[in-house]
């Protein structure tokens, strides 16, 4: 059966694209007006207290950062106190327990409530606007990540002051985790796991936005670097967080019911977690640069007044990095006695990522000896940077030699060297970035001296604080201890390390200090007050919410610089979706390559609905770190609830009118399923991180075969091959089921395809029972080979549950006539996440039921 | 410049220049066949290291001529990729129009497969250096 063609959705009709004829004619004043008039009413902000259900990406985007901020200033805080109990040996100060506490959410914090959150901000704040779109196509999940971000991050930092925050360092090794007395590594485990979720949230919506929501005609050659390293980095995310949350599920599996990965004497082995935290935790490291140097290529630009000097060297640059960040994950491990010829291969890659990192350091300084550069603030803080991270790189690549790292592993080598890459590779240029972007965020100016000074401070500052450090290692000083004995020599590096910190602080005073500083008394800014070329100066001063008056035409880089009358065209709203005619909110969808428009997509607007889901979320991983199991439970089915009722009332909704006008005579369809919408990509999207971290279990359980003589170990009972047959084939069916399903209804056969997602659900429920049936008589808690089939047998019925929810929605949609056999998107989402399903449904059965035998 | 030696065929510059999705892929052939030789280098060795399944000078031969079919491999992609860029008409000029995302992608690409390449010499350099396990 071949899908009929969709005729109810219409091809986009007229003339694409627009000639210089169409773009000059004028736009009649009083039809602007009122077009105008709509589109505010469309885009308005809610007002009280409603505000905070406000989802639009300039919203959420600014509580995004400020949270961040404050979240890193805290954590600040605690670096402060760390160097107070430093700064004299014999210190007594703090004590030992809460020094270690303090160290690991220090680190933690950083990272994780910080470095990339902060980036999320950014982009959510900014992405649309370097692209000409009213918003991001998932305004909700923006909103819904920011919640629980905000959650999440408070139960994090708030267990320090209960004294029970995680001491066993921002990495969490076991044994010392595992055995940890008190809540602390729970809190870690399930509150940043829950934070993740946000993660991941966020690359999915900057992914689906910089690939489908750029303005007509920019080609992925023409769009902005920031959106390259946008889609770079959101990649990197979907590869790198997921074995962080499988290793955290294995871990949580451990403290909460004793299976044990970690536990050598039951077959564990400490060393799979140190792989999974790695595999994460070094392309992490790039995911927080890359796109605070995405930050410095739209300032470099600007102030050399000249395009970028070899844009497709930094694409080369960016892309490289991020495929090489992953070969570099056991250099973190040089001294956990693996073969040296597997040192090797992790040095040499090491090494081989200072090429493309070097390469676009190299582009930046083209462009700016090419250009005329003027030294202003913004590019202050990017000098500093590119100082800073140079220095951090050259250190960088001294510890990827194995034999160094020997020495210095464990120091004060290693605390400098961090510290380097991550204020040269992402305060200072995100700072840099606050500088030049200010005046968009808050239609404001920063001061110039203010701005001076809390430079020199911190660039001084970081300098007396981290530069000892280097000498402190090398004498021998360890990480992580709260007190040092005085004559080893690291009396006075660590006085003047202590000192330097002050005077970071003291930067950073000024810094938030002119970031928040009520300027109502200032004049208002002129709309482009760096002469930038790219879109997002031609923002609305004094500040409107519809992101642009109308969506332009774009066939430049820097189409202020480089497209005459393009902005008078926009506010003109001469371009496209000029008009809110319905005063809903809409976006224009385009072509992933040459951004060819290909419809208008609705935008979810403000709600309580997603605050409300965030909030179950929080439960759901929050009430476990208390071991109530029940109320997690109930938070969890509620989280769902909330879930389902937001999709139904929001999403893919059929549209009162097929196709609308865009504007310049173009005629678009106003709905769209399957590859072309952007829900679809979404789901791809999301089942591809899902994927991965289904990979990293599959990878657990071939490590723990390798690592281990006897795995499985002799005479161990197996998973029951005739259940586990039956389990695989009853998920089969049921992907067969929604499969046909979709089929079926845009065959416009509704009580077929409606009968075979209930046979769907039927067969699926059977599969999950026959998995629990297979597993039910292995102890998991007795030895690793039993823990991993439980483990690998409790991801196969979670997501096959999802399956069944994803089901059972679609059943209703076709009741109640939300899915029709023309707008069936969510058919075909569904349809996909069970492509992935059973994918995993067949690898579980194979690994479970075949390997044993085989192995 | 090549010319074609067949004349015009029906619809031959629109497959060429048409939407070309798959060709945003492209761009990450040469660094996924490094990470896939990355991964078979740390896998197998592990497997003859650790496990023992094999001897380690076996491994190694084996891995080095992975390491050339990898080259070959990235060899092949830069090659058709540095005909994409090199050949597109007039590729400095027009960065708005189909013609120069062509170009862009093939420079992109043939960028990403030099960088590869590197990666891969870089990564088999422990092989040929390194003689045991320990």
């Amino acid at each position: 059966m071949t899908d009929r063609a969709n005729d109810a959705i219409p091809e986009p009709a007229g003339p694409y694209p627009p000639t210089e004829a169409m773009l000059s004619e004028p736009v009649d004043p009083d039809v602007a007006e009122a077009q105008a008039r709509r589109l505010r009413k469309a885009w308005e902000t809610p007002k009280g207290f409603r505000y905070i259900t406000a989802v639009n990406n300039t919203e959420v985007g600014r509580w995004y950062a400020s949270t961040a901020l404050v979240f890193m200033l805290l954590a600040g805080i605690m670096a402060l106190l760390i160097r107070l109990q430093l700064a004299v040996p014999e210190n007594d100060l703090i004590s030992a327990d809460r020094f270690n506490q303090l160290f690991t959410m220090h680190g933690s914090a950083m990272m994780f409530l910080f470095a990339v959150p902060m980036f999320e901000a950014i982009s959510i704040l900014l992405l649309p606007a370097f692209l000409g779109a009213r918003d991001l196509p998932f305004p909700r999940l923006s909103a819904y990540g920011y919640w629980c971000f905000l959650i999440g991050g408070i139960f994090v930092l708030g267990s320090i002051l209960f004294d029970a925050a995680p001491r066993a360092g921002w990495f969490m090794y076991p044994p010392l985790a595992t055995e940890d007395e008190g809540p602390g590594s729970d809190i870690w485990l399930l509150g940043l796991s829950f934070i993740e979720v946000a993660s991941i949230a966020a690359a999915v919506e900057l992914i689906v936005g910089a690939l489908k929501c750029r303005p007509p005609g920019m080609r992925v050659n023409v769009m902005p670097l920031y959106a390259w390293y946008v889609l770079v980095v959101g990649g990197m995310i979907l590869f790198a967080f997921p074995p962080l949350i499988a290793g955290d599920f294995l871990f949580e599996l451990q403290r909460s019911f004793d299976w044990p990965f970690f536990d050598p004497d039951r077959g564990g082995d400490p060393m799979l977690w140190q792989h999974l935290f790695w595999i994460f935790g070094h392309p992490e490291v790039y995911i927080i640069f890359l796109p605070s140097i995405a930050v410095a290529a739209m300032i470099v630009p600007t102030v050399a007044r000249r395009p970028i000097v070899g844009y497709s060297w930094i694409v080369l640059s960016a892309v490289g990095t991020g495929f090489l960040s992953f070969g570099l994950w056991v250099h973190h491990m040089f001294t956990t006695g693996l073969p040296s010829i597997s040192l090797g291969f992790f040095s040499a890659a090491s090494e081989a990522v200072v090429i493309p990192t070097g390469i676009q350091l190299f582009a930046f300084l083209v462009t700016l000896l090419a250009g005329k550069a003027r030294m202003t603030l913004p590019m202050l803080w990017v000098a500093g940077a590119l100082a800073i991270f140079t220095m951090g790189g050259l250190t960088g690549v001294m510890l990827a030699l194995a034999p160094f790292n020997f020495q210095a592993h464990d120091s004060y080598f290693v605390v400098a060297h961090l510290h380097y890459t991550l204020f040269g590779g992402m305060i200072f240029p995100i700072i840099g970035g606050i500088y030049y972007f200010f005046p968009f965020i808050q239609k404001k100016m920063l001061s110039e001296r203010l701005g001076r000074g809390a430079f020199w401070l911190i660039f001084t500052g970081f300098n007396v604080t981290f530069l000892p450090m280097h000498l402190a290692g090398l004498w021998g000083m360890p990480r992580r201890i709260f007190v040092y004995p005085t004559g080893y020599g690291w009396d006075l590096p660590n006085l003047i390390s202590s000192c330097g910190a002050f005077v970071i602080a003291a930067g950073f005073a000024v810094f938030v200090f002119d970031v928040f500083r009520p300027k109502r008394n200032q004049p208002q800014i002129p709309r482009n007050p760096w002469d930038g070329g790219t879109l997002e100066w031609s923002h609305d001063v004094p500040e409107e919410n519809w992101g642009v008056r109308s969506i332009p035409y774009v066939t430049t880089r820097y189409p202020l610089w480089q497209q005459p009358k393009l902005v008078e065209r926009m506010d003109a709203g001469r371009f496209y979706l000029p008009d809110a005619e319905e005063q809903t909110r809409e976006t224009l969808v385009t072509s992933v390559i040459d951004a060819r428009p290909t419809h208008i997509t609705r935008v979810t607007g403000p709600a309580w609905i997603t605050i409300v889901a965030a909030i179950f979320t929080g439960g759901a991983f929050i009430l476990p770190t208390f071991h109530w199991y029940a109320p997690a439970i109930a938070s969890g089915v509620l989280a769902i609830a909330a879930i389902i009722y937001w999709l139904w009332t929001a999403t893919a909704r059929p549209p009162a009118r097929p196709a609308k006008h865009a504007g310049l005579g173009l005629t678009l369809p106003t709905y769209a399923s399957g590859p072309d919408s952007v829900g679809w990509w979404a789901v791809w999207i999301t089942m591809l991180g899902d994927a991965t971290a289904f990979a990293s279990l599959v990878f657990g359980f071939f490590f723990y075969w390798t690592v281990q003589p006897d795995f499985p170990p002799d005479g161990a009972l197996h998973a029951n091959a005739g259940l586990l047959a039956l389990a695989v084939a009853g998920l089969g069916a049921g992907w067969a089921a929604t499969l046909g399903a979709r089929k079926l209804n845009r065959a416009a056969r509704r009580g077929a395809a409606m009968a075979a997602l209930a046979a769907g659900i039927a067969v699926s429920a059977i599969g999950i029972a026959a998995m629990l049936g297979a597993v039910w008589a292995l102890e998991p808690a007795t030895h690793v080979y039993p823990a991993i089939l439980w483990a690998l047998a409790v991801w196969f019925v979670a997501h096959s549950g999802v399956g069944i929810i994803m089901q059972g929605y679609c059943l209703a949609g076709i009741l109640f006539r939300k899915v029709t056999p023309d707008y069936d998107a969510d058919l075909w989402n569904v349809s996909l996440y069970w492509h992935f399903l059973i994918l995993t449904v067949v690898v579980t059965g194979a690994v479970m039921g075949l390997a044993p035998g085989v192995l | 410049m090549t010319r074609p030696t067949h004349p015009p065929r029906p619809d031959e510059d629109r497959r060429e220049f048409s939407e070309e999705a798959a060709s945003l892929w492209r761009i990450t052939f040469a660094p996924v066949v490094w990470a896939g030789h990355f991964v078979l280098c740390y896998g197998i060795v592990s497997l003859a290291c650790i496990r023992g399944l094999m001897p380690i000078a076996a491994t190694r031969a084996g891995l080095v001529a992975i390491s050339v079919a990898a080259l070959v491999a990235i060899g092949w992609l830069g090659w058709r990729s540095f005909r994409q860029w090199d050949t597109a008409p007039d590729r400095a000029a027009n960065v708005g129009e189909t013609e120069g995302r062509h170009a862009f992608l093939g420079h992109a690409a043939f960028l990403l497969s030099i960088i590869s390449a590197i990666g891969v010499v870089f990564v088999t350099l422990p092989l040929l250096l390194i003689g045991d396990c320990r």
